[in-house]
């Protein structure tokens, strides 16, 4: 599948959600735990290195998302190793600190992430769980019915997308 | 018709070589370094899973491997399927796997000039410099209106907007009919009268601890960190509104009976609340005459 690093590369430099510096190991067997500077924009979650040896990776804005803030911005901006996208993942708690991400068509596969902290693995999952488009789109109609029924108004008719497909009732996914 | 797509032509060479699909590796890319990775399989089966597309239909597209930087010619007719920020293309509508992916985030739709005279041309510019716009044209002028919509609309963000906004105007529902509701609730012991709508704001926005009461009701824990700049309703949501999507409850179920659960929260409360009057009616009488007020 073709697609644009640059449109990736320039999304992950965008402002984040959530950023911090977590241990992380991909779900390859025998792979091991690397630091990466991890940051989630939209429903993409970026991994950066953070070695400053090999190139650094771009600040964290502040100290949210807890743990030490990655080296600081180079010139150069270097770019994120990987990139994963959140659609139709699962987000698990493992161990006391920890979290997996797995994808529902192989639910085996998990990308595990080490946190300092619980709270700080808490915020991740809770970050994690809503990051994805279906899921707000989810929200979306749930809200949109709700206050028909309350109201017997359309709440999307002022804005005038009302027809829209994507805020109708079929784009609720079992 | 706006703008033509001429930003390539004065970076040709190099266009020559970037446009180039991703992530083959060759010879250019280990000059530059690691392709970056994704998770493309899971990429591709949420193009191809049943999740219903927000808009779909063939387009002409330009661009793509063995095709000169600038666009020219008639383009390439493929099935295109737009997935919440994320366009995809398939060879045909039953390909069995995307040809191309394009992250709609950052980026203006404009309509455009084609290579070939009155086609419906349209392109997604991006903002970031270096990212090379695509070109696509529609089959008609319909089309071409509908896709220009759809994808101005696409990004995470716009969506995001949306769901806030009607949060807040659910809140603001139920917090109308609630208080509309309770000025003509008979409690169920039959004597007392139901307080005054301004003496249960304060009740439910400090009722920290009577959510951690309800803790079989499924309610979201208050306190606690909470990440920043995120705007779900398990979090912004304050009082009773919040319990409907805490943990134990989803959005993603419309068949949630909220409304009886709030009306049974309710319940549980007002019966609550009236003990406490009481208690403090035996003690002073101010008080009780406040709890008299309709």
């Amino acid at each position: 599948m073709r697609y644009n690093e640059k449109e990736l590369q320039a999304l992950s430099r965008q402002p984040a959600e959530m950023a911090a510096e977590l241990g992380m190991r991909g779900p390859k067997k025998g792979s091991v735990v690397k630091r990466r500077l991890v940051k989630l924009v939209v429903n993409f979650l970026f991994y950066f290195r953070t070695d400053e040896a090999e190139g650094g990776a771009p600040g964290v804005p502040g100290p949210r998302g807890g743990g030490p803030a990655g080296s600081a911005l180079t010139a150069l901006s270097p770019q994120p190793v990987g990139a994963l996208l959140l659609e139709r993942c699962r987000v698990a708690q493992e161990e006391p600190s920890g979290f997996s991400i797995s994808f529902l068509e192989d639910p085996e596969r998990k990308y595990h992430f080490e946190c300092c902290s619980e709270g700080q693995c808490r915020e991740w999952v809770d970050a994690l769980r809503g990051a994805s488009y279906e899921f707000m789109r989810r929200s979306l109609v749930f809200y949109r019915s709700e206050i028909q029924k309350m109201t017997g108004k359309d709440p999307l008719e002022q804005f005038g997308i009302s027809e829209e497909a994507r805020f109708q009732l079929s784009g609720l996914k079992a | 018709m706006q703008g033509v797509c001429v930003v390539l032509r004065s970076h040709a060479p190099l266009w020559a070589a970037l446009s180039q699909p991703c992530p083959a590796s060759g010879p250019l890319l280990e000059v530059l370094g690691e392709t970056m990775k994704l998770n493309q399989r899971s990429v591709a089966h949420y193009a191809m899973s049943d999740s219903p597309a927000d808009h779909t239909g063939f387009l002409r597209t330009w661009g793509g491997p063995g095709t000169p930087p600038t666009p020219s010619g008639t383009g390439r007719r493929c099935w295109f399927v737009l997935k919440g920020n994320l366009l995809f293309s398939f060879e045909s509508r039953e390909g069995r796997a995307p040809l191309s992916l394009v992250v709609l985030e950052g980026c203006t739709v404009e309509l455009a000039e084609a290579p070939v005279p009155e086609e419906f041309a349209f392109a997604i510019r991006f903002d970031a410099p270096g990212v090379r716009p695509h070109l696509l044209a529609a089959d008609g002028p319909a089309a071409q209106e509908a896709w220009v919509k759809a994808l101005s609309r696409a990004s995470f963000g716009y969506m995001r907007l949306v769901v806030r906004e009607l949060e807040s105007q659910l809140q603001e529902a139920r917090q109308s009919l609630v208080l509309h509701r309770h000025s003509t609730w008979k409690a169920t012991a039959g004597r007392c009268k139901p307080p005054a709508p301004d003496r249960w704001s304060p009740g439910l926005e400090n009722g920290h601890s009577l959510s951690r009461d309800c803790s079989p009701m499924g309610l979201v824990e208050e306190g606690g960190s909470r990440p920043a700049g995120r705007g779900w309703a398990e979090w912004e949501l304050q009082g009773p509104a919040s319990l409907l999507l805490g943990r134990g409850q989803s959005p993603v179920s419309p068949e949630t009976s909220c409304f009886s659960t709030l009306h049974n929260w309710y319940g549980q409360e007002i019966v609550e609340l009236r003990h406490r009057w009481q208690q403090r009616a035996q003690c002073s009488q101010p008080e009780c005459e406040k709890q008299d007020r309709p």
